[in-house]
């Protein structure tokens, strides 16, 4: 996918390749707002199992940097399950490690953990 | 070794309650005079380990073994128990963030319940001053610290918000974290152990009308856990209690003690009765 980068580019290489270019045209160019590096936004979700529908344990968020703080107040948490989430534009990037979920007696951590990302 | 003996104040239910949830809140029992003597010790004295303080014939009888405490402990960990020997203060400048949650180093993780881990909030400590945030049955959860340490916002979970002079009792391994504060000042929270000396047995109070194979021992929701382990975990971890470990079994099935109210004949499988031997 092309970006605004991309676009204004290719117009500024178009100039100059037909002899169009003037000064004040590549100064404009040089000149332009850079766009901000992107960031990995992390979206950790504890789910009861390993459905994508299960209902969601827990919930950490990382974004633009920052450890979001509780949803407070009553609020309702952003997803009820790792499919909205999914379907918000978050990426899966690592699955439950299923290993933890073997033995029925004992419990290991919140097993079914999804970690997703996005990039802002 | 300074041991202590009273009577037990925790009945049946109580003593199961304390097992399903890994913790036990006891609010207000120390008296607001003795709450601000010990605030104008640990002013005197702000260190992290003012084990000293257990010295203090004033601190002892009524912080570490008034009746309200103290025979919960008893109820707990059984007659003669032996008294915290280590004092620490959990001593916060507010506002912070909330810490990451973890269990105590030194936790195992199994029924046995051999000491406890003791609070003691000498202030208020409201929601906004950050609590002690505690995730109900996560005792029976087997994780490391450094592997809890990324999980943030948990559902079910209970914050130990109390008046002056409350102490909350848990299971060592319980998990646990300071929640986050958005008030000003010092928080102090005195944290200890209590330590059993005798082999476990049913000598608390003994509930009129409490029957083991009846009882629920489902928890609350959300359970972290397999469907019906959090019944296998409170029942084994009360039959530990009882001293009665050697029998416990489970039947698995519809067995014992799996929830339901509408038994035709009753449970089957209940440990030491005729439909609990399959093999």
């Amino acid at each position: 996918m092309e970006t605004t980068l991309d676009l204004d580019t290719e117009q500024v290489l178009a100039q100059f390749r037909q002899g169009q270019l003037t000064e004040a045209g590549l100064r404009q160019a040089l000149d332009r707002p850079q766009p901000a590096a992107q960031r990995q936004d992390l979206l950790y979700l504890q789910a009861t199992s390993t459905s994508l529908v299960a209902s969601i344990l827990g919930m950490t968020l990382v974004q633009a940097g920052q450890i979001a703080g509780p949803v407070t107040g009553g609020a309702e948490w952003p997803y009820a399950n790792v499919l909205e989430a999914i379907r918000d534009g978050w990426r899966v990037i690592k699955f439950p490690e299923l290993v933890l979920l073997l033995v029925e007696e004992r419990t290991i951590s919140l097993g079914c953990e999804f970690i997703l990302e996005k990039w802002s | 070794m300074r041991t202590y003996d009273c009577k037990p104040t925790l009945n049946d239910t109580q003593v199961l309650e304390f097992c399903k949830n890994g913790f036990l809140m006891l609010d207000g029992v120390v008296p607001d005079a003795v709450n601000r003597r010990m605030l104008d010790y640990i002013e005197a004295h702000p260190t992290s380990e003012p084990t000293d303080i257990l010295l203090e014939d004033w601190f002892v009888q009524n912080v570490i073994t008034p009746p309200a405490v103290a025979g919960a402990v008893r109820a707990l960990l059984g007659p003669n128990f032996a008294l915290p020997n280590l004092m620490s203060n959990h001593r916060v400048q507010c506002p912070q963030p909330a810490q990451q949650w973890h269990r105590d180093g030194g936790s195992q993780h199994s029924p046995r319940l051999n000491y406890l881990q003791v609070f003691y909030l000498p202030q208020e400590c409201t929601l906004e001053s950050g609590p002690t945030e505690l995730l109900p049955g996560s005792h029976f959860i087997y994780s490391t610290a450094r592997h809890m340490a990324h999980y943030g916002q948990l559902r079910g979970t209970y914050y130990a918000a109390a008046s002056a002079g409350s102490v909350f009792l848990t299971v060592y391994s319980v998990w646990h974290r300071r929640s986050a504060s958005t008030t000003t000042g010092l928080r102090n929270l005195l944290k200890y152990n209590y330590w059993r000396t005798t082999a476990p047995a049913r000598n608390w109070i003994e509930e009129p009308g409490f029957n083991a194979k009846a009882a629920d021992y489902r928890m609350e929701k959300p359970v972290m856990r397999e469907q019906f382990q959090d019944c296998y975990d409170s029942a084994e971890m009360y039959f530990w209690l009882c001293g009665q470990t050697e029998s416990f079994h489970l039947m698995g099935g519809q067995g014992w003690p799996i929830p339901a109210s509408t038994w035709l004949d009753g449970v089957y499988g209940y440990p030491g009765e005729p439909t609990s031997l399959r093999d």
